[in-house]
């Protein structure tokens, strides 16, 4: 028996494959199934959601306030919030199914919500930054544009399905699963800007309606200070691209349906600050 | 956003670094078994040399540790939810057994013959961390014979 020293001429322990192919396959492959799996349940919850009657919604709402807390006693400036939306529904201008209320909810952000059963929250942060009653009547108009359109249910629905996903990748590698939730999220962002976009569109038309013009519709955008622009795909972030995007858009539907620009109401209890810096307003366009 | 930038660069440093590196290894790899050819690593238990042509024997081992890196990990990761061959785990097996080998062989450079091979792995820091970044030892090692010289 003879030892014949040999080197092996080809390695077959190791597969030959490009491993930037293997990665485009694979990672492809699967931010198709998790999109695809997200519109399909995303839909399926917009088809629940225009299903779900005002009724049904008091009730989801009720679960969800016992959550929250309920309200005590309104404060003079949830009254005075509370009034414009009264001014808003008895002008006939707004048609939903349920009366809104609005609360305040004491937090530096600069938001506002839409929440199911007709409640507004607004943060206290975003008061501090409004000047006129028009600027704040753009903002209501704006969540009342989402009872309307049904988004705050609607995001309900996709936020369900989008933690739904991202538990379902999160078990498996986190590398992975931080990459689906990114896909996801741009996915999502595209959805939000359409209604964002719709909420805008028929906060200007009630703005109209209500106050037979629309000046200081785009007021607020400008107002929004910058540092606390959130930089995201958001409600109000001011500065940002996207906003430019809907400032503009506001601007094109104003002429397009030849609103015209009116005398702006400033707020009773800022109406101190807004005489001081009555020369500062950026001139109604 | 920052996350997904950690990410990306993490997964670039690890293709473009390990690539790097991985080619290295295997050129060496290549060279030094060229010059450690003749010297025989067998599985055989026992080769029939006469006793007075032994002069000694003794254990060689060689061990070799080789890291994942991020971009492999990826890989292997998307490979668990579809399922088939890990292919980005192969190279760092092979470079740690062939490594391993080569360590044992020059750990005897006045044998004749290494009989009785046997070749181990086994899973570094597995568990030692959330990130759950491991790496691979083979481990070779057989019985070393060296003849009396003539």
């Amino acid at each position: 028996m003879n030892y014949t020293p040999r080197l092996p001429g080809r390695n077959h322990n190791v597969t030959e494959v490009s491993p930037l192919r293997e990665l485009a396959v694979l990672l492809g492959g699967l931010l198709a199934i998790i999109i695809f799996a997200y519109l399909l349940l995303g839909l399926g919850a917009d088809l629940l959601v225009s299903r779900i009657s005002p009724a049904t919604e008091q009730k989801l709402a009720a679960l969800l306030s016992s959550h929250y807390g309920k309200p005590s006693q309104p404060t003079p400036r949830e009254i005075e919030l509370q009034a414009i939306i009264n001014k808003m529904e008895q002008s006939g201008c707004v048609d939903l199914p349920y009366p809104v209320s609005v609360h305040i909810v004491d937090s530096k952000t600069v938001n506002a919500m839409a929440l199911p059963g007709g409640y507004i929250t607004v943060f206290s942060g975003l008061l501090k930054i409004v000047r006129s009653e028009n600027e704040l009547a753009f903002v209501l108009g704006h969540e009342l544009g989402h009872f309307k359109h049904r988004d705050h249910l609607r995001g309900l629905g996709r936020g369900l399905v989008f933690a739904f996903l991202a538990t379902l990748t999160g078990t498996s590698e986190s590398a992975v699963s931080q990459l689906a939730i990114k896909a996801v999220q741009v996915t999502e962002s595209g959805f939000s800007r359409s209604q964002e976009a719709a909420a805008d569109a028929y906060s200007l038309h009630i703005l109209n309606c209500v106050y037979g013009h629309v000046g200081g519709a785009t007021d607020f955008f400008i107002h929004m200070p910058k540092k606390l622009d959130p930089g995201h795909i958001g409600h109000y972030f001011a500065s940002h691209p996207e906003n430019k995007k809907r400032i503009q858009a506001l601007i094109a539907l104003q002429r397009k349906k030849g609103y015209r620009s009116g005398p702006l109401i400033p707020l009773p209890a800022l109406k101190k600050r807004a005489v001081k810096e009555k020369k500062s307003y950026p001139s109604p366009r | 956003m920052t996350d997904l930038i950690i990410i990306l660069t993490l997964t670039a440093l690890g293709y473009f670094a390990g690539s790097w590196a991985e080619k290295r290894h295997y050129l060496s790899i290549r060279e030094r078994e060229k010059q450690l050819l003749h010297l025989p690593a067998i599985t055989m238990k026992d080769v029939p040399y006469p006793g007075e042509a032994v002069r000694s024997i003794h254990l060689a081992a060689g061990s070799a540790v080789i890291s994942i890196d991020y971009f492999k990990r990826l890989l292997a990761g998307l490979r668990n939810i579809f399922g088939g061959t890990i292919v980005s785990y192969e190279s760092l097996l092979d470079r740690a057994r062939r490594e391993a080998l080569l360590r044992m062989k020059e750990s005897a450079p006045e044998a004749a013959i290494i009989v009785n091979v046997r070749i181990e792995t086994s899973a570094i820091g597995k568990y030692s961390s959330k990130r759950n970044i491991g790496c691979i030892e083979a481990l070779a090692y057989g019985t070393a014979i060296e003849l009396v010289q003539r």
